[in-house]
């Protein structure tokens, strides 16, 4: 598939989901994760060297937290970094994309607003060894 | 605050009748007290305190309408007091008792919002949404209410709340058991567990308190349910200098659910062998000054 092709689809998926989003229709999450994927395949097309593909690569993780993926955007941002075209700008805004997913819950929970990051390692502990971590 | 779990394995030991008489003790010498239930599947903390499904004495709201509440909206959580009721307690004692329910069970309303929890919360979703909402409302029941204690009736066996409400939670654990040998495994098996878990930043490590409930007679002392009973006071004794000693509650076919409360001076032939029992365990678990409970 052609980047121009990537990026329109692209264009009208990112539409498609911000209307449903304002609509409130309970598709938003797949609209977004189809943001996700498609962005994602933009990154693959275009290096982290260039600004298209940097924009790529903020879509997808950020397309992630908005589908309410987590494991998805963390994922993401984790290959990202890795890659060694990466910018230091790059860098940092997919952190702070993570950064501001993490605010925002504090923001709804203010008497647990310190426990976010343990919360999150506490959830990977319960998915991996389930009740009591007895199936790890 | 201190937060204690009263956990076990197998059900029909008499874990929320423990509780229920453990926060009108506190309360009845002046603690502040809020008494959590989290047995969603089964509840019914609120029969032991005084709460029934009859429309006079009914509540409204519990953990589990907060919770989906919760979830189901972007802001913050809603008002505690909307998912609280007060538990009478003797009125010169100065302590207080807060009972949050699991919900309306067993209306079929509450089953309803049970079943939406479900669907809309999972505890282990990695980025912590499901999570915040325990930790915001253990922090503020800490904060806004300012308890001397939590007491929180975790649901039997081996679920994902039971194991978040003991491990994370919790800073004591009573572990409640009968004497056959299933009953016994499978709590050594969850002590393990619990010494093993991770702690929020600042949290001691878990205290674990077994008690041995519907005693008929003393323990056996050879065989391996004696060697079972050896290993869980071992646990228990873990990370503590004082040596545990087996807590046992006897069999009280007779006993009431609401039998035990606190009030009025009782004479020692007022009490039955499990009251004794359940004042000599609250001792041991709440070292405070000298006090006389009261039977009405």
């Amino acid at each position: 598939m052609s980047t121009d092709l990537l990026n329109t689809l692209v264009t009208g998926a990112i539409w498609r989901a911000e209307q449903l989003e304002e609509q409130g229709v309970g598709s938003v999450p797949l609209a977004w994760a189809e943001v996700s994927s498609l962005e994602e395949k933009l990154a693959t097309a275009l290096p982290a060297s260039q600004p298209e593909g940097r924009i790529a690569r903020r879509g997808a993780v950020r397309a992630a937290l908005r589908a309410g993926n987590f494991s998805r955007a963390q994922a993401l941002t984790e290959r990202f970094l890795a890659e060694k075209e990466a910018t230091q700008t790059l860098r940092a805004a997919l952190r702070q994309l993570l950064e501001e997913d993490a605010s925002a819950l504090a923001g709804r929970f203010h008497h647990a607003t310190k426990t976010v990051n343990e919360a999150r390692s506490l959830a990977r502990w319960l998915q991996e060894g389930g009740a009591f971590g007895l199936a790890a | 605050m201190e937060t204690i779990a009263f956990y076990s394995y197998k059900g029909g030991v008499g874990r929320s009748l423990l509780l229920a008489n453990t926060a009108r003790f506190l309360a009845a010498l002046g603690k502040g007290v809020v008494a959590l239930d989290f047995d969603f599947e089964a509840p019914g903390l609120h029969y032991k305190l005084g709460h029934t499904a009859r429309r006079e004495s009914r509540l409204e709201g519990g953990a589990v309408p907060y919770l989906v509440a919760t979830a189901r909206d972007a802001t913050s959580p809603p008002p505690l007091e909307e998912h609280m009721a007060e538990v009478p307690v003797p009125p010169d004692s100065g302590g207080w008792l807060r009972l949050m329910p699991a919900g309306q069970a067993p209306d079929r309303a509450y089953w309803a919002l049970l079943k939406q929890l479900g669907e809309q919360v999972r505890f282990d979703d990695p980025s912590g949404r499901g999570l915040m909402p325990l930790l915001d409302l253990h922090g503020r029941i800490r904060e806004e209410l300012k308890p001397d204690y939590l007491l929180i009736d975790t649901r039997t066996g081996v679920t994902e709340l039971g194991g978040l409400a003991t491990t994370i939670l919790a800073d004591t654990v009573v572990c409640m058991f009968v004497a056959n040998q299933e009953s016994l495994e499978g709590t050594l098996m969850v002590a393990e567990a619990l010494k093993a878990a991770p702690r929020l930043k600042g949290q001691r490590p878990i205290r674990v308190v077994p008690v041995l409930t519907r005693t008929t007679s003393e323990p056996p002392t050879e065989n391996p349910f004696a060697d079972g009973l050896k290993r869980l006071l071992a646990l228990a004794q873990q990370g503590d200098k004082k040596k545990p000693k087996l807590l046992e509650l006897p069999h009280d076919a007779a006993y009431g659910a609401l039998g035990w409360i606190v009030a009025d001076e009782p004479t020692d032939d007022a009490l039955s062998p499990l009251d004794k029992a359940h004042l000599g365990l609250f001792r041991e678990l709440f070292p405070l000054p000298a006090h006389a409970p009261r039977k009405r």
